[in-house]
């Protein structure tokens, strides 16, 4: 621009980069970590090392996209764990019995059941602050998980004890098309699918709307008790997804499999961006989210630090994103 | 006042209470039983495995008082209880034990400072903490359970006096002082200012800020109080119990009666929710229920009692 | 020290108080006299409260000089204020719901009443003394508001108050409670305490208040003994402005009947019934608490409430929630904008649209071309201030972001349009522009509920008129033929008057 000083440029420059900073805080995290990373250590970039990362995109990143709904909804959804647990055991139970393929369907279904009976509690109870829903959900997360060790009888149950084909959990486990293991693929098309509904229909702006004010959305004829079923329906659905996903990696299901999951998930949705007082986030940023923390636990592998330390540094980082997140805000 | 009047502020009372209510149950229904539930050696069991997340309940009671929470003590009651142990090693014991307390206020301190003065999200934020903390005390005992070398260490939380174990002498001691605070002192009061209503308790004079800091360290210092006692009871320290005990302690508050909308309940209403999931262990394990329904029963128990209570918010909510 | 200053408790001189878009306070000068009851009348926006908040230090001045029992105060703070001796009981009442009585009036220094005892003793002492026996063990959420303001008048005396001011106190009161502060105001004045009273009530300005100012605009207009006051001459005074360009001229055509509605019964209204015509603006005038929101969100069915009978162009209607409502033909616009009307930190687009999704979306999936339009479209069609349809809307004045809600509906064409405090908060110039719009929605054959706290506004806008009084219609009146102090007296549960 004609008369303005070098001053004024640089100026300029800073309150760009300062404004990327502020909405990227994540993508930029991630940038710096790789590249550190891949100058510490240029294995980073191999093919092999690629691939691992991409393998970590199994039943972590399932159960994220699913809870980044039930957050956006404005609430929180800690049952995953026990869903995840019941439906572990129950269908690779029925593998045997009744065929791959109903005992995925009966799975998934049971996911379903599961996020639909999480939301008719807390209607039912006219739970309408994150709070209440999240000790509620923390009972049912209980209750399936007793479900699941009922059912189970507190054994595990392993591939190799199954005669019947398993060809298709066999191939989400292990499975490749071409350079891409079968649940990347998976990830992207449920990614693609679950982003679609967010941001392209009607029902996922009403989610958004739900979450962002309960009360003028209710106002404005917005079915809010529908989407309040609907976050919780796709939540214990891909929750689901996770737990398959999980026992065909690793062959097999224990009663106990879904451990931990609840409060990963809610780490990688916040850390994605997405904040906890709802209307606002994306499955989008979630996937961010989830990136960051394997690109974390890879880096971190490839740098020798022990997987404990790992774990402590997840915690950090999140403290660290949601600190920085708040004075973006403020 | 009537007959009647009596019998609905009564009502009233209870309903409120809804964790009386759940153990008078127990207490009722044990009377029929052929156990012996009421044998002196068995309550006094009962509140020794309770005393510990009791404890934890107080502090943390502190934080929701004031309208905050702090899902950390998981993590800061398991690396209290391995430093306790990790010190005993290299200085006397009521030194190690100090240190270890101390450690608590330094994670209180911090967790305050971010929630408080920075203003972020306590829930995320102290999840957060318990998770950093957590894999640091796994890293601390490489993931497995560190025994201790001082045989008296052992004594703290096994021993008795004069037949009252020593936990639960501990324990009531935490809750006379912690209800004391609560009740008695211009510090405790200004708590449930701030936790009913921030705003007016500011323009009150009241120092927000510094008063739900202080809060935040007494319930930093009641986990690391917590994590010793463990460590001693268990006499190792392990990492074992830092998941879950941050949500069973939260969750049972609320039960008896702490709302975490902030200024409602107190000490005695936390320590009584904890006592239901106590007495709820005993009374099945008396039973002889098995351990599968135990863990059903338990949740069932937490969604009944946390429905019902949303329930009458509900009703109250939605009078026109 | 002058004896000017001993003779006034409070003395403010050429008080100015500005907020980005309005001037609030402009040059306000007002002096209260020692042990004097003094009253302040006014319309909504007069500036009233903000003078109150500036002299009890929630706002500060901008210029101006304010002496408070001989002492100059510059910068204070609300707990600084209470501790020189100014008080003042809010309308909505600042006290901790879940905490006692005795807490709520020592908050903060407990140590000082020396713990639980003497602080519920002194408590005791004080509700004693304005003729008070609740227990002060009670909770707060648990008592009437006549017992709050007691507990609040009982804080102030705590501090030794020299002056107390009273915010609309008796807008929730019984007449036997407004009795109870009658006698408690007559005490407080024999303990040399000054008050301020703040009230639409002019009978008890006339009883109580020793000197009356009137307000307006951000100015006292006139300030003199009560006696030297006529009724007349203080509403005119209120509502003073030169109407005739204020607002357009009513719509004229009016049509058959549009809607019935029967009996709504709650635990606050009874038996309300009425009718709405085609093209007729119905205003509802009542005091604040008296019931008008109760009954449109009944109405609306934004409340749970059963039993009543809604017609609509002789139909019966069934209206469980808002969607109900909106597919009937219904559009609302909410009291308070800001929770209940908009979702602050979305985009003016998406407020705009948000009542018309189904309008844009096809198969469930939305159109984002349409919504844009359709947002884009409003914001032209009211002159919606805002940078683009893509700026968040809490960015946006008052005014501005009332529009947006405004054009949330008429993109969906209501033909009965509830406007609760439509013109709340907002500059001249944009309220001229919604009254415009209010006449061409009814011309266009729609009808329009009209709720408003601004005498003026609900008179000069609507056909006809009902008032409300504790949950009440107390009368049905023509604005036009009907002079303004009759109506108002009807609002005040004085002698009502059909038509």
């Amino acid at each position: 621009m004609v008369g303005r000083s070098e001053m004024q440029e640089k100026k300029q420059i800073v309150k760009s980069a300062r404004s990327i900073l502020k909405n990227y805080l994540v993508l930029v995290m991630i940038a710096f970590l790789v590249l550190i990373t891949a100058i510490v250590e240029p294995k980073f970039l191999s093919g092999s090392n690629l691939v691992n990362i991409m393998r970590q995109f199994g039943p972590l990143v399932m159960v994220s996209l699913g809870m980044t709904f039930v957050i956006i909804g404005g609430f929180i959804d800690l049952s995953v764990a026990g869903t995840i647990n019941l439906v572990a055991v129950v269908t690779i139970s029925l593998i045997q019995p009744l065929g791959q393929v109903p005992a995925l369907l009966i799975g998934l279904l049971l996911g379903i059941v599961c996020g639909a009976l999480n939301s008719v509690l807390i209607l039912t109870s006219g739970a309408l602050t994150q709070a209440e829903a999240l000790f509620l959900t923390f009972g049912m997360s209980t209750i399936y998980s007793a479900f699941a060790l009922l059912y189970s009888h507190g054994s595990t149950m392993h591939f190799w004890d199954i005669s019947a084909s398993k060809s298709i959990f066999e191939a989400i486990g292990s499975g490749n098309i071409g350079f891409f293991s079968v649940s990347f693929v998976l990830f992207l098309i449920f990614l693609g699918i679950l982003w679609i509904f967010q941001s392209k229909t009607a029902e996922g702006r009403a989610i958004y709307l739900t979450g962002g004010n309960k009360t003028a959305a209710r106002l404005s004829g917005i079915g809010i008790y529908r989407s309040i079923v609907e976050i919780y329906v796709i939540c214990g659905f891909m929750a689901a997804v996770g737990a398959i996903v999980l026992f065909s990696r690793i062959t097999t299901a224990a009663p106990v499999i879904g451990a931990g999951y609840e409060t990963s998930a809610i780490l990688a949705v916040v850390v994605g961006g997405t904040t906890l007082k709802g209307g606002n986030g994306s499955v989008l940023r979630t996937v961010m989210g989830v990136l960051l923390v394997v690109l974390i636990s890879n880096c971190l592998d490839l740098l020798g630090v022990s997987s404990y330390m790992q774990y402590a540094v997840k915690g950090a980082i999140l403290m660290l994103a949601i600190w920085l997140d708040n004075r973006k805000q403020a | 006042m009537s007959q009647s009047g009596i019998i609905t502020s009564i009502y009233k009372a209870l309903t409120k209470q809804k964790a009386l209510i759940a153990l008078l149950a127990m207490m009722i229904g044990m009377l029929f039983s052929k156990t012996n539930f009421y044998s002196a050696y068995n309550i006094l069991d009962m509140l020794n495995s309770s005393s510990i997340l009791m404890i934890l309940a107080y502090g943390v009671t502190f934080t929701i008082i004031s309208g905050g929470c702090d899902l950390s003590i998981g993590g800061n009651l398991v690396v209290a209880g391995i430093l306790a142990i990790k010190l005993l090693d290299v200085m006397p014991m009521w030194l190690a034990v100090m240190i270890a307390i101390l450690f608590g206020a330094v994670v209180g301190f911090v967790n305050g400072f971010l929630v408080v003065h920075q203003k972020t999200e306590p829930f995320i934020i102290t999840l957060g903490m318990g998770l950093l903390l957590t894999g640091i005390a796994q890293q601390l005992t490489d993931a497995h359970p560190l025994p201790a070398k001082n045989p008296d260490f052992m004594m703290i939380s096994n021993g008795d006096f004069h037949g009252i174990p020593n936990l639960v002498i501990i324990m009531l001691t935490c809750l006379a002082i912690s209800f004391w605070i609560m009740r008695y002192t211009q510090f405790g009061r200004n708590l449930y200012a701030i936790g009913g209503d921030y705003e007016v308790a500011r323009y009150s004079g009241i120092d927000v800020i510094r008063t739900k800091w202080m809060g935040f360290v007494l319930s930093g210092i009641a986990a690391s109080l917590a994590g010793v006692l463990l460590s001693s009871k268990l006499n190792t320290g392990s990492p074992v119990y830092g998941e879950t005990t941050a949500l069973v302690v939260n969750c049972g508050v609320v039960v008896g009666g702490t709302s975490f909308a902030g200024g409602i309940g107190g000490i005695p209403q936390s320590g009584l929710g904890l006592l239901v999931f106590g007495m709820l262990d005993n009374v099945m394990n008396m039973l002889g229920i098995t351990s599968y329904y135990q863990v059903l029963l338990k949740g069932v128990a937490i969604v009944t009692i946390i429905w019902l209570d949303c329930f009458a918010n509900k009703r109250k909510r939605e009078a026109v | 020290m002058n004896i000017a200053e001993s003779e006034y408790v409070l003395s403010i001189k050429d008080v100015s108080k500005s907020f980005p878009g309005v001037k609030a306070l402009d040059s306000v000068s007002l002096d209260v006299k020692r042990g004097t009851v003094h009253g302040i009348v006014g319309e909504n926006g007069a500036g009233k409260s903000t003078l109150m908040k500036i002299l009890s230090g929630v706002y500060q001045k901008d210029s101006g000089t304010i002496i408070f029992d001989g002492q100059i105060i510059e910068h204070t703070t609300p707990h600084e204020s209470m501790k020189r001796g100014l008080s003042i009981i809010y309308q909505e009442l600042n006290l901790v719901n879940t905490m006692s009585v005795g807490e709520n009036i020592f908050l903060g220094r407990f140590k000082e009443m020396k713990g639980m005892r003497g602080t519920h003793a002194k408590a005791k002492e004080l509700l004693e003394r304005i003729g008070c026996r609740i227990n002060t063990y009670k909770l707060v959420s648990e008592l009437s508001v006549s017992e709050k303001q007691m507990v609040e008048i009982a804080k102030a005396l705590s501090f030794k108050s020299k002056l107390i001011i009273m915010d609309e106190p008796s807008s929730s009161l019984t007449n036997e409670e407004m009795a109870e502060l009658a006698k408690i105001i007559r005490q407080l004045k024999s303990q040399a305490i000054s008050i301020i009273y703040i009230s639409h009530k002019l009978d008890e300005i006339f009883e109580f208040c020793d000197i009356v100012s009137v307000m307006r605009d951000g100015h006292v207009i006139d300030t003199k003994p009560k006696s030297e006051f006529s009724r007349n001459e203080l509403i005119m005074k209120m509502i003073g402005r030169k109407i005739e360009n204020e607002y357009p001229e009513r719509p004229r055509r009016i049509g058959d009947t549009l809607l019935e509605v029967r009996s709504i019964n709650t635990r606050k209204l009874h038996d309300i019934s009425f009718t709405l015509r085609k093209g007729e603006i119905l205003g509802l005038v009542g005091l604040v608490g008296s019931g008008r929101t109760e009954i449109v969100r009944a109405l609306y069915g934004a409340d749970k409430v059963r039993g009543h009978k809604i017609f609509i162009e002789g139909k019966p209607v069934r209206i469980r929630n808002p969607k109900d409502a909106i597919d009937a033909g219904f559009g609302f616009i909410p009291e308070d904008r800001k929770f209940q009307g908009l979702v602050l930190p979305f985009t003016v687009e998406s407020n705009i649209s948000m009542a018309s999704i189904p309008k844009f979306t096809k198969f469930g999936f939305i159109k984002k071309s349409i919504e844009k339009n359709i947002a884009e479209q409003q914001i032209k069609a009211l002159s919606i201030k805002t940078p683009s349809s893509k700026t968040v809307v809490n960015s946006l004045s008052g005014g501005n972001q009332q529009k947006c809600i405004v054009g949330r509906w008429l993109e969906i064409a209501p033909r009965i349009f509830i406007m609760d405090e439509p013109t709340r908060g907002i500059d001249v110039g944009a309220k001229y522009e919604i009254y415009t719009l209010m006449k061409e929605i009814a011309e266009k054959g729609g009808a329009i509920i009209l709720i408003s706290s601004e005498l003026p506004e609900v008179l000069n806008m609507s056909n006809r008129v009902l008032t409300v009084f504790e949950g009440r219609i107390t009368g049905e009146f023509n604005p036009e033929t009907t002079p303004a102090d009759a109506i108002m007296s009807a609002a005040l549960g004085i002698d009502g008057r059909e038509i």
